[in-house]
């Protein structure tokens, strides 16, 4: 009978790392734009609320939720519009997480041409795009107040000869 | 005609055209594989339209890479797994996917791809370029953007203005308004008439704001630049009288929306209040 007991659950042990290798075999995350933890870049002081999916901005029908709205980010970076002309135009996206605290962490960023093409910006752009981002506070939390929530926002900077064009969304 | 004739006149009008958007972005029928016995195709269709998995989860992404990879030419499939990244800010990846779905069905995705690239990216230049291929393919009608707000020819215009050529984006609204059959949306008259102002022509501006307030009186935006106007002409009863009625309806929530993005001319209640306190003054 032990013996039985054994073989189940030794079958039980392979059956359920086979099926974690097959999930870990797929290209995707168990959603687009999924961020996990990356000790190596991310804050480890920076908590997530939720422990299931985290939704994103547009799932709560509000767009964009910022004290202030739009004109308060774009007057956050509009020191980034007097930036020295060079040769430099695409788009910089910064993608990242709102916990229900309002905070912001796990920073990601995609720097694209104009003919949708992935590039490097100059560093010193890119870093100061993304410390002024991380200085924005004014997010407004997900959810309700009684069942605040986390989501994923993204900001992406449409920069022509170097300089800030248009925020988007 | 009694007012409640108009009115309902009015509802089914928004419902034929909301209607006709979504035809436009319907699933397609699977059944036209299987009446052209093309059997790997008709099963990948009907796995891409009823396979399940939330938009963007892998069970979804992997079910169009099935079926894909049974039908190569399954435009339908590439265009919905290319979305999530789109909404997602991964406009990289975004774009390898639509670009795919264009060259396999440039008639049914070059106007979908044009409208995102002016939505999302305020990609100006390479909308235009998608929304004049299409004008080549359909001379008389582009069809209409993928939120039913607009007709694409009067996006074609606001990208038009937004790279300075404010003249032709006059030029084409007023044209496309001008077609016969081509009723006004929702928008067109604000867009215009902001154009209106923009270029100087104040009366044309109050025009047009004007009708757009006739044709839907639940936006603050027109009153907002409305007031602008009359700041110009310097009547100074008018345009606070103007702002303080775009604060009104900001605050009742009647503005601009788009729950992805920020659409153009779109007010803030901050500008509303900087011309309020203007105004006290002026």
């Amino acid at each position: 009978m032990i013996r039985k007991i054994c073989c189940l659950f030794l079958l039980l042990v392979v059956y359920s790392s086979c099926q974690k290798s097959k999930a870990q075999k797929s290209v995707y995350p168990n959603h687009v734009g999924d961020t996990a933890f990356d000790e190596k870049i991310d804050d480890p002081n920076f908590k997530v609320c939720t422990t299931g999916r985290i939704p994103q901005y547009y799932e709560f029908g509000k767009s964009l939720q910022f004290k202030g709205e739009k004109p308060a980010i774009d007057k956050h970076f509009e020191i980034l519009k007097q930036n020295e002309s060079t040769a430099e135009s695409g788009y910089i996206t910064i993608r990242f997480i709102v916990n229900c605290e309002g905070k912001t962490g796990r920073y990601r960023i995609e720097e694209m041409s104009n003919d949708y093409q992935p590039m490097s910006f100059d560093k010193n752009l890119v870093e100061k795009i993304l410390t002024l981002t991380k200085e924005l506070s004014g997010w407004i939390v997900g959810g309700n107040p009684e069942q605040p929530v986390d989501y994923y926002q993204y900001l992406t900077f449409k920069i022509e000869g170097g300089k800030l064009i248009e925020i988007m969304p | 005609m009694t007012k409640s004739m108009l009115s309902a006149g009015r509802l089914v009008f928004v419902f034929l055209l909301t209607s006709l958007a979504l035809v436009a972005y319907a699933e397609p029928n699977c059944n036209i594989y299987k009446m052209e016995n093309n059997m790997p195709c008709y099963e990948a269709c009907v796995l891409a339209t009823t396979g399940g998995g939330e938009q963007g989860s892998r069970k979804s992404q992997e079910k169009f890479d099935k079926a894909i990879e049974q039908c190569p030419a399954l435009d339908y499939a590439y265009m919905e797994k290319s979305v999530p990244y789109l909404k997602r800010g991964d406009f990289v990846t975004w774009k390898k996917l639509i670009d795919k779905a264009v060259e396999l069905n440039p008639t049914l995705h070059l106007g979908y791809r044009g409208w995102c690239r002016y939505q999302f990216l305020r990609d100006y230049k390479g909308a235009i370029k998608d929304f004049e291929r299409l004008d080549t393919l359909f001379p008389h009608d582009i069809g209409y953007s993928q939120n039913g707000d607009y007709q694409l020819t009067i996006v074609k215009a606001l990208c038009y203005s937004a790279i300075g050529e404010k003249g032709k984006a006059i030029e084409i609204m007023e044209t496309q308004l001008g077609k016969k059959g081509y009723s006004p949306m929702v928008y067109d008259y604000l867009h215009l008439g902001v154009l209106k102002m923009e270029t100087g022509d104040l009366n044309g501006g109050i025009d047009f704001l004007t009708k757009s307030i006739a044709l839907n009186d639940y936006l603050a935006e027109p009153y907002y630049y409305l007031g602008l106007i009359y700041k110009s002409k310097n009547l100074k009863a008018e345009y606070k009288t103007a702002m303080e009625k775009a604060k009104a309806y900001y605050l009742k929530g009647y503005k601009r929306f788009d729950p992805y993005t920020h659409p153009m001319h779109k007010v803030y209640l901050s500008d509303i209040d900087r011309e309020l306190s203007i105004a006290q003054t002026f």
